[in-house]
């Protein structure tokens, strides 16, 4: 077959991107507000920025689409005016890198909680990059680094591992996913009955 | 709202320049260098927006939450060996306080040239630059144009959802615990309308032609002009002068914030 | 000689479904014939359309196979539903995308846009005009003049002018035929009056998607009369036939002297603009409003006023009570979206005929025996478990409808409610709504179709440029009819 993603793949999962960048611009100042409570409470929020990658794959279950999805959202945020700036963009081709990363290990084979739990460490982990370069995180206090890790890590695997999982088996009942999905081998073998 | 030059720039150009000075200032480890780029990059902002100071201000107001949201964790609990104050679990030192706001301020000089990238750029000229001069690939931008196409869309479609569930009747509670229900009212249909629109626009654009690979022509040509030169003239200033007044003019006797 | 366009034992099976669609089907097309597909609503037009352009499987995949599969090269294909065709947000750039996919220079672009623009009659102040600001009908041109951008060597058209008022399927229809010489042409159509003219060979299928017919339209139109009135087809002189058949029946009832719905100096508002007006109208049970008037004219964003869908000025009174932000209208007013789609809010077509019982708390079995017996008469007892967007257009269409009018509301809000349908079902559904009308109901009823206005409705709403010209009485009334208004 032809290399890469299919122009409808590449448009379904940019328009998934899109919804969830519309949702991460709203995010946004919810868990700024939070943030100076102090004790990263806002932490456990961190990880809705990592459920477009999640939510594509387990729709559309190819390569690259995690990536692809991520960077997308991100992109969609920051042209909507995100007050993160420029960094989003950044932070996006980490995250989608990280989630990528987990699916390929799978061989993209995989779709259950677990592998999509890990996913969303993989973009976890992503981020995390950043903030060791931009905010010097390793300059916090052991005691709260470790707590500034965990709640995201917890954040990370609620949001975007968990409850992007209900939420594509929910949309799963819509029908809408055989549209993305290839058709099962057992309805060609049908046609010749 | 009027076109300062900054609209006129090539939109490839004007992404690449700032994700450079972008990744500059990630090296940037000393106070003062970034205060004073942040002041420039704050004039230059307000200077060439161009869109009304009420707009702005409104657009601007995240901007103080951004800034206490990144900076307050490291100034309570960074580590530090000059202690201004203790108490409890919090612990201010002198070098965790200029660490905190040396990343608030990053935070706000990004959050700064980002908007002024999104105020004076057309997304539709920014991936038909990105198509002819970055060699994107169609199928990508057209993808992403698309996309955006559709949020108005979805901004009307859930107006639509709305309507239908209001002529269906969907019941109207209120109250907290009928959240979790209007979510999932909303989000799921929104979610699915958009992905089965998202592959008829596909199915669309392949029944008119639309071929990845095949050579194109260009309905609005992006070009290059003079201005191009003057803004990347602008960023090696904005380098220039703030490093240089950083070094012989520095408001702190701090060189880098990083814990040594 | 190769064939120009060919299928040899087709077979098609959508995903899940038990049946196949399309059990080797041979069609074979050559180049320039000029061919027209009929079949009872759901049979397979569309899907096959959708195999001989070539989207089938290329875009959608949906399992099939075939002996032989010769298709053209270049196709141009205007799509059912005419949301959901265009890549971009402007008029011009949206005819610009197709000139840029066939590397059209650029110099040229401008005044192409114009041209083909002009050739569909679409006439705008700006080309840079928004495409979500057009009406239903103003859209389908815009979606035919892109295709005529493409030059295809095969046009497909399904149901193109569906949506379009009476002006404008005729000059849609003679936009093609006056481009048409060499042109292939494959066309779907329930409604024959005008294509009829254009094409020179009809396919027919059954229900089954079987090919029950195939020749030369005078043929077919000669002596497959029966089977076309069999399967419920549209063909020449349906409605006389059906008009001496059921002579239309005069309104015996008395009307009550007390309007059921009133509207004085009543506008209807979109994004502070207000876009229809109406000066004063009463309106009383058992009457059957027709709303008709131009694409644009205003007549769906009327009834959403009605329906408090969007924002209204002026007063307005049902059931003599004043209708306020608070009032919750689905229990007195049915309401059918002008797009089928936007009506469903479950998924699958057996609860989304439940669901506005459900809402209701009506029992059980009471829900059961009702969705039985709608499902039985508008012919959806076979997708009973389906997605509602896994219809076809007309099944989605006759779901929207009944779906709506389930709880007995004394209103019935129509737009458009028969488009796309296949004669059994136009007429099952406007009995339906006659019988409804008769036990007193209040119909309104937006349609571009002339003959539904003369042989059903009581009363004529002429909607033009966002106001409500006339209103006027048509059919046979009884002395007690409207006289009184
Ligand atoms: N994605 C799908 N999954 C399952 N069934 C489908 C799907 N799409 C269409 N069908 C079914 O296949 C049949 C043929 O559909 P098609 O749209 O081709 O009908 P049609 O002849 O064009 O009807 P109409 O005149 O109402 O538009 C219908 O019964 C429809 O319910
Ligand atoms: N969502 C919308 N936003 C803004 N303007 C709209 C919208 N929908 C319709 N309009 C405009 O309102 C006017 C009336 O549109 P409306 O849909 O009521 O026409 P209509 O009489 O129902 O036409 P048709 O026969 O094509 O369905 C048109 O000029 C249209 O461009
Ligand atoms: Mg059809
Ligand atoms: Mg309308």
């Amino acid at each position: 077959m032809s290399k890469g993603l299919k122009l409808t793949d590449i448009l379904v999962t940019v328009v998934i991107a899109i919804v969830f960048g519309v949702i991460y611009k709203l995010w946004s100042p919810l868990y700024a507000a939070v943030a100076p409570l102090g004790l990263h409470v806002d932490q456990l929020l961190y990880g809705m920025w990592f459920i477009a990658a999640t939510v594509a794959f387990l729709i559309i279950r190819k390569p690259g689409v995690a990536f692809l999805a991520e960077v997308a959202a991100a992109s969609g945020e920051f042209l909507m005016g995100s007050e993160w700036g420029l960094e989003v963009l950044i932070y996006g081709v980490l995250q989608g890198l990280g989630a990528e990363l987990v699916f390929m290990l799978f061989l993209y084979k995989r779709f259950d909680l677990l592998v999509v739990s890990l996913a969303a460490v993989g973009s976890t982990i992503g981020s995390l990059i950043m903030d060791f370069y931009k905010g010097y995180i390793g300059d916090l206090a052991l005691w709260n680094l470790s707590l500034f890790m965990g709640a995201r890590v917890i954040g990370a695997i609620l949001i975007a591992g968990v409850f992007a999982y209900v939420l594509v088996k929910a949309l799963e009942k819509t029908g809408v996913t055989n549209l993305v999905r290839s058709a099962n081998q057992s309805d060609y073998d049908a046609l010749n009955q | 709202m009027k076109e300062t030059w900054m609209y006129k720039i090539n939109p490839t150009v004007k992404l690449v320049g700032l994700i450079l000075l972008f990744i500059q200032i990630l090296t940037i480890h000393n106070i003062n260098i970034l205060l004073n780029l942040t002041i420039i990059v704050c004039l230059t902002f307000f200077l060439f927006n161009g869109f009304p100071l009420k707009i702005v201000a409104l657009l601007l107001l995240p901007f103080i939450l951004v800034f206490l949201s990144t900076s307050s964790s490291m100034i309570l609990f960074g580590k530090g060996d000059t202690t201004w104050i203790k108490w409890g679990l919090i612990h201010i030192t002198e070098e965790s306080f200029f660490r905190g706001i040396h990343i608030g301020t990053r935070a706000l000089v990004f959050a700064f040239l980002g908007l002024l990238f999104t105020l004076t750029t057309k997304p539709v000229l920014l991936f038909y630059s990105l198509m002819q001069q970055a060699r994107l690939k169609p199928k990508y931008a057209y993808s992403f144009l698309a996309g955006y196409r559709l949020i108005p869309i979805m901004y009307e479609e859930f107006k639509v959802i709305h309507q239908a569930l209001k002529v269906r009747g969907i019941q109207r509670k209120k109250g907290l615990s009928t959240i979790p229900s209007k979510l999932k009212a909303y989000c799921i249909p929104l979610l699915s309308q958009s992905i089965r629109r998202a592959h008829r626009i596909g199915v669309a654009m392949e029944a008119k032609k639309f071929s990845s690979n095949g050579k194109r022509t260009f309905y609005y040509q992006v070009g290059f002009s003079v201005n191009d030169l003057y803004f990347i003239a602008l960023l090696i200033g904005f380098s220039f002068v703030s490093y240089t007044f950083g070094h012989f003019y520095p408001y702190f006797p701090i060189q880098d914030v990083r814990y040594q | 000689m190769d064939p120009f366009m060919k299928v040899e034992n087709l077979r098609l099976k959508f995903p899940k479904e038990k049946d196949l669609l399309f059990k080797d089907l041979n069609v074979s097309i050559n180049k320039g014939e000029k061919v027209l597909l009929l079949g009872p609503s759901g049979c397979g037009k569309s899907t096959l359309l959708q195999v001989l352009a070539g989207i089938i499987p290329r875009s959608i995949e949906v399992p099939m196979k075939a002996d032989q599969l010769v298709l053209p090269d270049s196709s141009g294909y205007v799509f059912q539903d005419p949301d959901s065709q265009f890549c971009m947000p402007y008029v011009d750039e949206e005819i610009a995308f197709v000139l840029e996919n066939l590397q059209t220079p650029r110099d040229q672009m401008k005044q192409k846009i114009s041209h083909y623009l002009g050739k569909v009659g679409l006439q705008l102040s700006d080309l840079h005009t928004n495409i979500q600001t057009l009406s239903g009908g103003q859209k389908q041109r815009l979606a035919i003049a892109s295709i005529l951008a493409l030059e295809p060597e095969v046009l497909f058209l399904d149901e193109p002018t569906a949506m379009l008022d009476p002006e404008g399927t005729i000059e849609v229809w003679n936009t093609i035929e006056g481009l048409m010489d060499q042109q292939t042409l494959v066309i779907v159509e329930h409604k024959i009056e005008h294509v009829m003219r254009l094409v020179d060979r009809v396919i027919v299928f059954n229900q089954s998607g079987e090919i029950i017919a195939d020749g030369d339209k005078d043929e077919i139109i000669k002596s497959y009369l029966p089977i076309l009135r069999m399967n419920g087809i549209w063909y020449p002189g349906v409605w006389d036939e059906y008009m001496s058949e059921h002579p239309r029946v005069t309104l015996e009832e008395k009307i009550s002297d007390q309007p059921l719905m009133s509207l004085r100096d009543f506008e209807v508002v979109r994004k502070k603009e207000s876009v229809v007006k109406v000066p004063v109208v009463d309106v009383y049970s058992h009457e059957w409003i027709a709303i008709v008037g131009e694409n644009g004219a205003g007549k769906s964003t009327l009834l959403q006023g009605i329906m408090q869908l969007l924002e209204t000025k002026g007063e307005y009174h049902l059931s003599g009570k004043k209708v306020t932000k608070k009032r919750e209208l689905f229990h007195e007013l049915a309401y059918v979206f002008q797009n089928p789609e936007f009506q469903f809010v479950t998924n699958s077509v057996e609860d989304e005929l439940a669901h506005s019982l459900k809402v209701f708390h009506t029992e059980e079995h009471l829900i059961a025996e009702k969705v039985e017996e709608m499902l039985t008469r508008f012919s959806l007892e076979d997708h009973r478990e389906k997605h509602p967007y896994q219809l076809s257009m007309g099944q989605k269409r006759r779901l929207s409808v009944a779906s709506s009018i389930m709880q007995n509301q004394r209103i019935l809000l129509l737009d458009e409610p028969t488009f796309g349908q296949d004669s059994k079902n136009t007429f099952a559904l406007l009995e339906f709504l006659e019988q409804e009308r008769q036990i007193g109901t209040t119909i309104l009823m937006i349609t571009h179709d002339e003959q539904i206005v003369e042989q059903f409705a009581t009363r004529r709403w002429i909607i033009s440029k966002g106001e409500l010209s006339r209103d006027e009485t048509v059919g046979k009334m009884n002395q007690f009819g409207l006289l009184h208004v």
